[in-house]
């Protein structure tokens, strides 16, 4: 269902054409505008829009062609039907391989015409209605919970000011303070938001495969690449790339990602082709890059190349006035999932949540509070139902909390090498980080 | 509102009777009289047609509470397209109709039936627009737009309840 009148532009040197057409276009119940070369359409464009143009394609001064591609950068919506004699066929031809929508030999049959122009409405619906959509799904963006905090309010402002330029931008802060979240917003406010968003953790591959993950492969570029593989940062096309971890990215690949983003091309793992790329990017770490490039494990070219603008992310213990509303807002999110009601917080479960720590962040407060929905049975979540709370007397014994404790010692007996640590719980490395990712475990 | 059948060129009278006795009651009365025009004039050699755009010229603004529409056997176009039934000023309650491309394929009576209906169908739709109607999404409303003859046949020579209300309002 169309939301608004079509509005066509005839616009031909001939008066008898222009008139006639509109005539005919009215009695249809379009809203019809005329214009007697190039220079009054673009004026009449700009000053009433039009969703549809029959353009004739010879006229003196500007002609349909030139007047098409002003209009391409006028109006990008707008459709082009080129009106043409047989003599010019071919040019109209050419306006086709620019962008017109279709072309009509005069004079028009009445019935081919019509068709013509009601194909073009419908485009022109489906456009207005894709248009409506997307900036459904824009203003539905994701909302950064931050309690009204002064260390977050500051946040909220470094990404309104950063998210409509294209400068990269690194997100600092421990692990579980919300990058990504950040990131997310920063993609959402900015451009590109209806462009694709695009995350890779770098922190989860070894080198070889987070080569062929962020550019791609082609077949038979190594063992086991049996078909052609579109990488991470060609699927960012348009849009933005989120490179978590970054700084756990080899020092090649820092060459590469380098490369990629001062030329805006690459080649796939094993091809030859050169493709072209325009994204913006935007990376995260919870280490401090300052002291990498210091100790010569990150290049400093790289480090300059993604910290153009830096925004941190203060810890959840900096900010405790941010733990209530938090802790609400998760209560909310939880119980309406599980389909739970629990109206709130019993004073002690409060005050445990506030007087807690918090190593694993925001994440831990989330998980913390999933679980907590899922023990409580009464009208308040209690202290007791708080992992990091141990009633006096007794122990917890759910899996998840044995699992996490597993997890957390056999990393210590590691030395934090996720690697080896993966292959004693006999479980590969992905796994392993999402797990620490789940309970909030970071590594030091 | 009433109408005014005007002959351009020669109308069979019997033909001219039948499309006004045909209008529906919507209408309040009519009558019919002829309008010497030289449709040479409008004429156009290379494509052997009438310029319809040309030719509703020639018919005189109606006096209030009227619609003028002219009938013709001529065959008619506008510059912009190879052939119409008819136009008018939309709104401006003047119009013409050609019944050249809505003549009846047989001699029988049944086909002569269908050929009076199909012009009337075809004045009763331009008298629509005369008075500010546009194209109608009603398959059998007479101001659905019809762009062949057996199209014609499809609607009837009336307007569709929302057409009526339309008119109401104008």
């Amino acid at each position: 269902m169309m939301t608004m009148p079509v509005r066509i532009l005839v616009v031909d040197d001939e008066q008898h054409i222009r008139n006639s057409l509109a005539a005919w276009f009215r009695e249809e119940g379009y809203e019809v505008g005329v214009a007697a070369s190039g220079r009054d359409a673009l004026a009449a464009i700009a000053r009433d829009g039009t969703h549809i143009l029959l353009v004739d394609i010879k006229m003196p001064g500007m002609d349909g062609l030139e007047l098409q591609r002003k209009v391409h950068e006028l109006a990008p919506d707008a459709t082009i039907i080129i009106m043409t004699a047989y003599a010019s066929v071919e040019t109209a031809v050419q306006a086709l391989k620019e962008g017109a929508y279709d072309y009509i030999v005069k004079p028009f049959d009445p019935e081919a015409v019509s068709r013509l122009v009601r194909k073009a409405a419908e485009r022109y619906a489906l456009l207005a209605e894709n248009r409506a959509l997307r900036e459904r799904i824009a203003s539905a963006s994701p909302a950064l919970i931050t309690g009204g905090s002064p260390a977050m309010t500051k946040v909220i402002e470094l990404v309104e000011q950063v998210a409509p330029t294209d400068t990269s931008v690194l997100i600092t802060g421990e692990s579980g303070t919300g990058k990504e979240l950040v990131a997310r917003l920063i993609h959402a406010r900015s451009n590109r938001r209806f462009g694709p968003f695009v995350v890779e953790n770098c922190g989860a591959l070894a080198e070889g495969l987070l080569e062929s993950e962020l550019f791609g492969h082609e077949r038979g570029a190594f063992t086991g690449a049996v078909g052609r593989h579109r990488g991470k940062v060609e699927m960012a096309n348009e849009g933005t790339l989120f490179l978590d971890e970054i700084g756990d990215v080899p020092a090649r690949v820092q060459v590469d990602l380098l490369r990629v983003l001062q030329e805006h091309e690459f080649k796939r793992v094993g091809g030859n082709e050169t493709i072209k790329v325009d994204f913006r990017l935007v990376t995260a770490t919870h280490r401090d890059l300052e002291a990498e490039v210091a100790s010569g494990r990150f290049r400093d070219d790289f480090y300059f190349r993604i910290n153009v603008f830096q925004i941190p992310l203060p810890p959840l213990r900096e900010r405790p006035g941010d733990i209530s509303a938090l802790a609400e807002h998760f209560l909310t999110k939880f119980s309406t999932q599980m389909n739970r009601r629990i109206s709130g917080f019993s004073p002690d479960a409060m005050a445990a949540l506030v007087g807690y720590p918090w190593p694993g962040n925001v994440r831990e407060l989330a998980n913390a509070i999933e679980r907590a929905v899922v023990l409580c049975h009464g009208e308040k979540i209690e202290a007791g139902h708080f992992p990091f709370v141990a009633p006096p007397g007794s122990s917890d014994h759910s899996l998840a909390t044995i699992e996490e404790a597993h997890i957390r010692q056999v990393l210590a007996a590691c030395s934090h090498n996720v690697a080896q640590a993966a292959r004693e719980l006999d479980i590969d490395r992905v796994t392993l980080y999402n797990k620490m990712k789940k309970f909030g475990i970071e590594r030091p | 509102m009433n109408v005014r059948l005007l002959g351009l060129g020669e109308v069979p009278p019997k033909l001219a009777e039948a499309v006004l006795a045909g209008l529906p009651r919507s209408f309040a009365g009519g009558e019919i009289g002829r309008l010497p025009v030289a449709l040479e004039n409008c004429y156009d050699r290379t494509r052997a047609q009438v310029d319809a755009s040309c030719l509703i010229e020639r018919i005189p603004d109606p006096e209030p509470g009227w619609s003028a529409l002219g009938l013709t056997g001529v065959d008619l176009f506008m510059p912009a397209l190879t052939y119409v039934f008819g136009i008018s000023h939309l709104g401006g309650r003047r119009g013409i109709v050609s019944w050249f491309r809505l003549r009846a394929e047989e001699e029988t009576a049944e086909a002569q039936a269908r050929f009076t209906r199909r012009i009337t169908t075809e004045v009763v739709h331009e008298l629509g627009h005369g008075m500010g109607l546009v194209h109608c999404v009603v398959p059998d409303c007479a101001m659905h737009r019809s762009l062949w003859p057996e199209g014609v046949d499809l609607k009837r020579p009336e307007y569709c309840p929302a057409c009526l209300a339309t008119l109401a309002s104008l």
